[in-house]
């Protein structure tokens, strides 16, 4: 049995390259189909990836108070007269909420920095001393500010660690004096590199300045949110208790409408898994699809081989093989066909998600590889079955007798 | 006991309502080591008692029976097993996989005969031997010339040891000097210990057999010996 096989696979071999161009064109339908599904699974590998990494930087454990939805289906104008987020309401949220572990105001604006001739257009953040407990990120150098600081206004500054790169360099930062829109502020702490957030904006790039400073020099009525620090097996119970609270400091009656957002990052998630869904169900289709299509094209092909080979089939059984052996022998082919199509599907999977990695970090899933050699090889067996089982019932005499 | 036995077979088609009677009641035996001639004009039925002959066909009616045993009630596997071990075939178009090497072709056989890679390389090579060909082991059938195809051709049908030979026209697209070398292969092999049997319309090659059958629309009109 296994000698017929090797048999089996080097007449296939034999027959695929006796007709390259041919075997090619017939196969190009199951390399599309193994090429867009592999592919499909290197882009979801990425976004996962990226994905992951950004929501460590955000914090599940984070409810994020703050005037709008991140994603709603309400019109522009039934938000735009919301109330401000205020930097009272960090006192009052701790004073009435049982969950708050902590409370950070962020206030965020575009600013440029500079130092020496080096300058930047990055994002500055204003915030308190408990900002920290609110990311996920460490500092990797020198401190963060304290409460005092913040309190008096101090002009301190941590930068990201794409800052400290761009205008330090290998040297020390801390200590260092930084222009901030033409104000001097000292660099105290460097946070440690995080790289891209949703693969767009560079988080390595910020600054983050004492809310007080922040508020004195660029905005007293800025833009603001609240980061609350909640216990992660009560996130339920907290949003609940948060909604209370925060209508509570709105004064809100019941019935009324809650005039400012509750963000979680489990938003993002449910946001990115329908776009997750919606680029497997294309490449499933496509590949879907192109399956079928290549599976007609090896059909064909296979009725091509058996007719152009019945002759060969005559003298075959003539010396002694089964039905069995001539239908094992045309599977062999149609299967080693489509594997070959399906390699070669891979090999080109591979060298684009190369490609890819250069800009997005992203792998080719093994499993998913294997999954779609296997399919390839099924196609094979499914779309060879019906020549195959044809050329295994040919009469011999008239076989024999084929011109 | 008779190595073949053919009896009162038939083989009727029916071609466009009309019955066709390609074998029309046979009685043959034929016994181990014979060198038997099949004649007849075109149409007598000679193709189709050698396909019947070599278990490629079955008979509408009759009883044949190879070593004894019942052929028209065998499967396919043992058909095929059968023409595998049992019968060599030897086609007039000689019938080689036109992409495969001499020593290749050869092996066929052994491959359905489920013979290991090493012994399949030895058998083929001592077979093509056998008929003058060691040199050409490694030559593509459009690489030899027609006498030298229909020896590979003879080496095949007998890599696997088969007792009998079934030679359908087997010098019909050679020149005569190839087609004397390739009779006086099968004299040697009938020598051996091979049953032949020949299908053929030339005298000449019929006068190497020691047994002479001659067919008339579907029926034995003749069964005469003659001394080698």
């Amino acid at each position: 049995m296994i000698l017929l096989f090797i048999e089996n696979f080097r007449i296939s071999l034999t027959a695929v390259f006796a007709n390259k161009l041919r075997s090619f064109l017939t196969a190009l339908g199951i390399v599309i189909g193994v090429l867009s599904v592999t592919l499909m699974g290197t882009l979801i590998s990425g976004l996962d990836r990226t994905f992951e990494s950004s929501m460590s930087w955000l914090g599940k454990d984070i409810l994020y108070v703050s005037r709008y939805e991140w994603f709603s289906g309400m019109e522009w104008w039934e938000v735009r007269n919301r109330p401000r987020i205020r930097t009272d309401y960090v006192d009052k949220i701790k004073e009435r909420s049982n969950y708050a572990l902590t409370v950070s105001p962020v206030m965020q604006r575009g600013a440029s920095l500079s130092f020496k001739d080096k300058k930047a257009r990055t994002e500055i953040f204003g915030t308190n001393e408990d900002y920290m407990e609110t990311i996920t990120t460490n500092i990797a150098q020198g401190r963060f500010f304290t409460r005092n600081e913040d309190r008096s206004g101090s002009r301190v500054t941590v930068i990201g660690d794409g800052i400290a790169q761009a205008f330090f360099g290998d040297k020390d930062p801390i200590g260092q004096y930084i222009k901030i829109d033409d104000i001097k502020f000292r660099v105290i702490g460097v946070l440690e590199e995080q790289g891209k957030f949703l693969g767009l904006m560079s988080v390595d790039k910020q600054a983050i300045l004492p809310l007080g400073a922040f508020k004195r020099i660029f905005s007293k009525r800025g833009w603001m949110r609240l980061s609350v620090k909640v216990p992660t097996e009560k996130m339920d119970e907290s949003l609940d208790e948060m909604y209370a609270v925060m209508r509570h400091i709105r004064g809100l009656k019941p019935g009324q409408k809650n005039d400012f957002a509750i963000n979680q990052t489990k938003l993002f998630e449910n946001q990115y898994n329908m776009l997750k869904i919606a680029i497997a169900g294309t490449g499933y289709a496509i590949t879907l699809l192109s399956l079928i299509v290549g599976g007609i094209g090896i059909m064909n092909i296979m009725f091509v081989s058996v007719k152009e080979r019945t002759r060969e089939i005559g003298v075959r059984k003539a010396i002694g093989a089964t039905k069995g052996m001539i239908m094992s022998q045309f599977l062999m082919e149609s299967v080693t066909i489509c594997s070959i199509a399906g390699l070669v599907g891979l090999l080109l999977a591979y060298i684009f998600s190369i490609f890819i990695n250069k800009f997005f970090p992203s792998t080719l899933p093994i499993t998913l590889s294997i999954y779609a050699i296997l399919m390839s090889m099924a196609v094979g067996i499914i779309s060879g079955f019906i020549p195959s089982y044809r050329a295994a019932n040919l009469d011999p005499i008239d076989s024999l007798r084929y011109e | 006991m008779a190595l073949i036995s053919l009896k009162n077979i038939f083989k009727i088609y029916n071609v466009g309502g009309e019955e066709v009677r390609a074998l029309d009641g046979i009685d043959l035996d034929i016994l181990e080591n014979e060198y038997l001639a099949i004649m007849g004009p075109s149409g007598s039925g000679k193709s189709t008692l050698m396909n019947m002959i070599g278990c490629l066909d079955t008979p509408t009616s009759g009883i044949y029976e190879f070593e004894g045993e019942m052929v028209q009630v065998m499967d396919d596997s043992q058909l095929a097993s059968i023409r595998n071990r049992k019968i060599g075939f030897v086609f007039q178009t000689f019938n080689l996989l036109p992409k495969a090497t001499a020593q290749h072709n050869v092996e066929i056989p052994l491959v359905y005969a489920n013979i290991k890679n090493k012994d399949r390389a030895k058998m083929a090579t001592d077979a093509l031997e056998s008929v003058g060909l060691a040199d050409r082991l490694h030559h593509k059938p459009n690489e030899l010339s027609g006498g030298q195809r229909q020896r590979v051709a003879i080496a095949r049908a007998l890599v696997n040891k088969p007792s009998i030979i079934l030679a359908d026209e087997p010098t019909g697209n050679l020149d005569s000097k190839s087609g004397s070398e390739i009779m006086t292969i099968l004299d040697d092999l009938h020598k051996n210990g091979n049953t032949i049997i020949l299908v053929t319309h030339e005298d000449d090659v019929a006068q190497h057999a020691h047994r002479i059958i001659r067919l008339f629309d579907g029926k034995v009109i003749e069964d005469s010996k003659q001394a080698p």
